[in-house]
């Protein structure tokens, strides 16, 4: 403790600083590195609370005191080994360092991208260069007969069953485990059940009328739509998950990619040809 | 005086973790809930799913090659575009309604803390040779987990791979990264992302694996990290997991077991652990954990075996090459080992079981799903990204070995691109999902994704599938995965009504697969075929049978027609032989016509030449969950 207050007010001692300076420029001169740093291992507020915060982190709880204890001990003996290694030159011509470095860089690239929480307004911005893969669908109501295999029977038959449906009488169709109604059905919901093909079909039909017959990836279908719900614009608010989820997704790829691209403009890759 | 900088420090840190804290949670409370989405009277949509999937965090997929991790899992499930690690796009043509990434608990992200150790440090000249093989190439790289998978077979595992501490240390991080993922991932009406893992039970290289989902959210499932079998020999330290995480959180939880095929009889045995006949606490114990097997997958199919079932002629799909040996390969299977392996006889056995004890273990229901190491779930012939990443897509994956380079006896082409779990629901959430698997209204398909309604009651008729036959089926009866009353004299009736994917091969027949106990108290089975396509016209019953659909493949473009076949397939069916004082149960397989496989498909896009042992056409399926009748 006498130590320590001493240290303090060495620290503040004007003359000592000149001293230290002289030295400084002493060991300068004399060709021999200024190696305080490389010798010193300092563990401050900084380092121990990196430490437990990754501890926390990992663990969802605090350390003990043993543990941030166990934790500095730790850190301490990295940076021991870590100063040994690099004095001994062991990072030279070595590739799992050379792969390591090349990932701390990656990783450091796209850190503030992994991190970042975008604005609202960038969200928006996402969602505008693609509205359409972010609207709700178009959602259609409708009811649907189902008839059986695509066969010239089945289509001669559909035109009956038709005119009967539309003279409101009611047809039996052919038993399968489809609904006879979906009730604002989004396309990916219809295509899930009937194929793309019939999808698209529905799109051109009229509201209100029994139509028909209308193909499906599973025959042939008489159908009426009941009722059809424009997209609705897609709110921020319905899909911030979804949108952040991309947003993050595409910055990283971004971050990577321009960074790799910064760095590789200050250099010449020479490629010589086999002779 | 370090220590006192310290726990100034350690304060000052207190409040900080506590802000991180609660923004944690912000983050899981900012979505519309579970509550928000209105569940159905009854389930009027299947979902599709896959609840075993392996990401770079299991310890095999990732020494296998694989680099994409739960959160490319996701994308790829809901419906995005991912590359694969093979550099290939892979797009589902379809997105999945639900996922459950089921990493290996054992050694969780230990394969890739070898590979990114500083090799210096590595002592161990074992693990110091994985580790200059996992770098060298990935050819080598599969030869270094191919090694590792040999030496987890010997049961003398490395000491230095199994380092406890750094162990617990690495799942701890993993899991709560995780379930971050999954959490922001889950989509409530949408997509459902479940939080699981796989419980890696092997006696040597016998499979005794199981899946485990949960039903909850990230304030319960954060309380627990996956159990790793460790020394564990049968599931029971499992089910005190199970038991220990519901009393504690007050959630839910449920176990999967797969690949009875490759686990030498021991999947679904007749006896305890101890070797006595199972007791009615142990077959409690057992089905209250396991509601739900997984039957079909891309390392063969568990439904049944031609061994047990020689009258069904279409048993032993998918069952070459596994019925020979062990998962690992390091036991031979004995003919007296397959009864134990296969769900069918596992449901014959659940009854003798019954009988016996009052309870019935292996009640289950059934689903598929792919167990893809690749992070994608693809059980798709056409776009089919293999059991891991030395077999991704490539001109010589069809002819290679399982593992290429490692010779097992087992090839790659006999990898099924299968399966699909299919989940008659509510609503797509994890609740109704999970509660659709506990009360077995879950079906299995080899990927295709067909429609298959299965209702049994007392007095269905054939004029009920004029009607509204899905509301009779509830109202009047149990859908598939149920029990039926006792009902008198009377014979029950079944409605099947079976659909075909809309994108995907005709179908050929619908049947009925009966099993009972005689009344000499001998387990007995039957199919029955019951309704199939032109079976008024050119598919009249010859000699009982009925004729073979056809075939409409051509294999040098990899293709078919749908002119063979129907696209649905309807009946009321009653059993013929029925009585009344016999325990019995029934279920459903859907049978298509016959489509190329994917080593056809494979065939047709590289323009190979095949070894005329590997099959380019086949018949795939779907198999529903029983309904049980019990006498009174």
């Amino acid at each position: 403790m006498n130590m320590k207050i001493l240290g303090w007010r060495l620290i503040k001692e004007p003359l000592v600083h000149f001293v230290v300076a002289g030295a400084a420029v002493f060991w300068v001169l004399s060709g021999r590195p200024p190696d305080l740093g490389e010798r010193r291992i300092v563990v401050d507020e900084a380092v121990a609370g990196a430490l437990v915060r990754r501890y926390y982190d990992s663990f969802r709880r605090m350390p003990s005191k043993d543990e941030i204890d166990g934790l500095i001990s730790d850190w301490v003996a990295d940076q021991v080994y870590y100063r040994e290694a690099l004095r001994l030159g062991l990072d030279q011509g070595d590739e799992v360092v050379v792969r390591r470095m090349r990932r701390k860089l990656e990783s450091m690239a796209v850190a503030d991208a992994e991190t970042a929480e975008p604005s609202d307004a960038e969200l928006q911005a996402l969602i505008d260069k693609d509205p359409a893969h972010y609207s709700e669908d178009p959602r259609t109501s409708f009811e649907q007969v189902y008839l059986g295999a695509d066969t010239p029977q089945s289509r001669a038959r559909a035109d009956l069953q038709l005119a009967q449906l539309r003279g409101g009488k009611p047809v039996n169709g052919v038993p399968a485990p489809l609904p006879a109604q979906l009730g604002k059905a989004s396309a990916a919901d219809i295509s899930g059940q009937f194929g793309d093909e019939f999808t698209l079909s529905l799109r051109r039909l009229p509201v209100g009328q029994w139509q028909g017959p209308v193909a499906s990836g599973l025959g042939l279908h008489l159908v009426r739509i009941t009722a059809r719900d424009a997209p609705s614009p897609p709110s921020l608010a319905n899909i911030r998950q979804r949108v952040t989820n991309d947003w993050r997704a595409a910055a990283i790829q971004r971050a990577q990619a321009q960074a790799y691209g910064d760095m590789l403009k200050g250099y010449d890759v020479v490629i010589v040809p086999v002779k | 005086m370090m220590k006192r900088t310290l726990s100034a420090a350690a304060l000052l840190l207190t409040a900080t973790a506590l802000t991180s804290c609660d923004k944690i949670k912000d983050t899981f409370g900012s979505k519309p809930g579970e509550q928000s989405i209105a569940d159905t009277a009854y389930p009027e949509k299947v979902l599709w799913g896959d609840t075993h999937l392996h990401t770079s965090n299991s310890v095999d997929a990732f020494g296998f090659g694989t680099r994409l991790g739960p959160e490319e899992a996701l994308r790829f499930a809901r419906g995005e575009e991912v590359t694969a690690t093979t550099g290939t796009k892979a797009k589902l043509e379809r997105p999945l309604d639900f996922l459950v990434i089921s990493d290996h608990a054992e050694g969780i992200g230990s394969t890739k803390a070898l590979y990114d150790a500083p090799r210096m440090m590595i002592t161990d000249p074992q693990l110091l040779r994985w580790y200059d093989m996992m770098h060298a190439s990935p050819e080598q790289s599969l030869k270094a987990m191919g090694e590792m998978l040999a030496v987890r077979a010997s049961g003398k595992p490395n000491p230095a791979m199994s380092d406890k501490a750094a162990a617990d240390k690495r799942t701890t991080k993993l899991w709560n990264e995780h379930i971050g993922t999954v959490e922001r991932y889950n989509e409530p009406g949408q997509f459902t992302a479940f939080m699981g893992f796989e419980y890696t039970l092997m006696q040597t290289g016998n499979n005794l694996h199981r899946n485990i989902i949960f039903r909850d959210g990230a304030d319960k499932v954060s309380t627990v990290e996956p159990l790793d079998p460790a020394d564990a020999k049968w599931p029971e330290h499992l089910w005190d997991y199970m038991d220990a995480y519901e009393k504690s959180t007050g959630g839910k939880v449920l176990a999967i077991p797969h690949n009875g095929n490759v686990s030498n009889g021991l999947m679904w045995m007749m006896t305890e652990p101890n070797g006595g006949p199972m007791s009615a606490e142990y077959a409690r114990r057992r089905i209250a954990h396991e509601p739900v097997v997984e039957v079909t997958q891309i390392k063969g199919d568990s439904e049944a075996h031609p061994f047990m079932s020689p009258n069904d002629e279409f048993a032993g799909y998918g069952t070459a090459g596994w019925d020979q040996a062990n998962l690992l390969g390091n036991i031979k299977t004995k003919q007296a080992d397959l009864p134990g392996s296969y769900a069918r006889e596992a449901l014959k056995r659940g009854l003798l079981i019954e009988q016996r004890t009052g309870v019935n273990p292996y009640m289950f229901g059934v689903i598929g799903s792919t167990d893809s190491h690749t992070s994608l779930a693809t059980p798709e012939e056409n776009n089919f990204f293999g059991k891991h990443t030395g077999v991704e897509p490539g001109a010589k994956r069809a002819a290679a070995e399982f593992v290429p380079g490692v010779p097992s006896g087992r090839m790659n082409w006999q990898s099924l691109a299968s399966g699909y779990a299919a989940v008659w629901a509510t609503s797509n959430t994890r609740h109704a999902i999970f509660d659709a698997m506990m009360r077995k209204e879950v079906y299995a398909t080899t990927g295709p994704r067909m429609t298959v309604r299965f209702f049994g009651g007392w007095d269905f008729k054939v004029d009920d599938l004029q009607g509204d036959w899905v509301k009779a089926g509830y109202a009047r009866g149990v859908p598939m995965g149920g029990t039926m009353k006792p009902g008198g004299k009377a014979a029950p009736s079944f409605i099947v009504s079976a659909l075909k994917d809309p994108v995907d091969g005709n179908l050929d027949r619908v049947q009925v697969i009966k099993g009972w106990v005689d009344k000499a108290g001998v387990a007995q089975e039957k199919v029955f075929d019951i309704v199939w396509s032109d079976m008024d016209g050119k598919r009249k019953l010859a000699g009982g049978k009925v004729p073979a659909v056809g075939d409409t493949v051509d294999v040098a473009t990899a293709s078919y027609q749908n002119t063979i076949g129907a696209p649905e397939l309807s009946a009321v069916w009653t059993d013929p032989e029925f009585d009344p004082a016999l325990r019995a149960f029934y279920y459903v397989r859907v049978l298509q016509i016959p489509t190329p496989t994917w080593m056809a498909y494979d065939m047709a896009k590289y323009k190979l030449t095949l070894p005329p042992e590997i099959p380019l056409k086949h018949q795939e399926r779907g198999y529903t969950s029983a309904i049980w009748y019990t006498p009174g």
